[in-house]
């Protein structure tokens, strides 16, 4: 099965713009522009032109070394972007209130699992009695690695706060 | 995806893929609304669909998106993009560890929660989140269709 359909119908709801960017902020690693023009369906002169529009606005940068232009996304446009959802409908208050959330489901897995990490959760996913506990295992480890992540996030965006939100905290 | 310090961090490179999958599915025409689940964690996203657009005589439907970078930048991934719907029907293509196929990829669906799944094996033209989605969309269409 092919997924030529697929590609139809991400054209017609997205822009040539809208797919370069979505498909060059997604990237684990820096990536040259022909190959970011074939997962996003445009033409290779297309996508150099709107890679260098999104290296001007800070959305992606490049990375020397080697022969083509490779891009990935700017460290800092990812944390803006993931700050911003965060801040989005959310008081000082309820930041800290999700901060406490975050660590009661980081210290529910560490006696649950009797692990610090989830890279030590993985390890002993390893040797866990069966397969199926295994995959489950493997897969809190996945949800705690973006939960670490979110966390990391949240206390950013508490110790920042009035100048993220562009206010003065309310007093406690 | 990199760290501040220029490390690779699976947590911050799978956030970032489900920030940007709940912001191109809302564009389907199928899609009235998704959010970053469970509120505040965000470790999936949740699309509500309306069904018939894609196929099916089932009043709600529900499209969640698991999606885990890998542990290191050049890991392959691991997702689930699972549907579910008010008639009992749940399908999904999932990329993971599992007993059911050889290798990863795979489709599953059942008729109802009482059913036991049935596997078959599919791949797939790319394992980029956002055209990945995409093809993925267009299968659960023909599959709603054809069900």
């Amino acid at each position: 099965m092919t997924d030529k359909s697929g590609a139809e119908l991400w054209k017609e709801h997205q822009s040539a713009f809208d797919r370069v960017r979505a498909v060059a902020v997604t990237v684990s690693e820096p990536k040259p522009a022909d190959w970011i023009a074939e997962q996003a369906h445009v033409a290779g002169n297309t996508a150099r032109d709107h890679l260098r529009r999104l290296v001007e606005m800070n959305v992606l940068r490049t990375t020397t070394g080697g022969t083509a232009t490779r891009y990935e996304p700017d460290p800092l446009y990812t944390r803006m972007q993931a700050l911003r959802d965060l801040l989005d409908n959310r008081t000082r208050d309820d930041l800290l209130e999700l901060r406490g959330n975050l660590q009661e489901q980081v210290e529910e897995w560490q006696t649950e699992y009797d692990a610090d990490s989830p890279s030590e959760l993985r390890e002993r996913a390893a040797h866990a009695d069966t397969a199926e506990a295994t995959r489950e295992m493997r897969r809190t480890a996945n949800d705690w690695d973006i939960i670490a992540y979110r966390l990391q996030l949240v206390e950013d965006a508490i110790e920042h706060y009035s100048d993220y939100a562009g206010s003065t905290p309310a007093p406690a | 995806m990199f760290a501040f310090d220029g490390g690779y961090d699976p947590g911050q490179a799978s956030h970032t893929v489900l920030l940007e999958l709940r912001r191109t599915i809302e564009r389907h025409p199928a899609v009235q609304h998704a959010s970053g689940e469970p509120p505040g964690q965000f470790i999936r996203v949740v699309a509500t669909l309306d069904p018939v657009i894609l196929g099916s005589e089932a009043d709600e439907g529900t499209l969640t998106l698991r999606w885990y970078a890998g542990e290191t930048a050049d890991a392959d991934p691991e997702f689930a993009f699972h549907y579910n719907e008010s008639s009992d029907f749940d399908c999904g293509w999932h990329h993971d560890p599992n007993p059911h196929v050889d290798g990863w990829t795979h489709y599953q669906e059942r008729l109802s929660a009482d059913d036991d799944y049935e596997y078959e094996t599919v791949s797939f033209d790319t394992l980029q989140p956002v055209p990945l989605l995409w093809g993925i969309l267009d299968r659960l269409e023909t599959r709603l269709t054809e069900h």
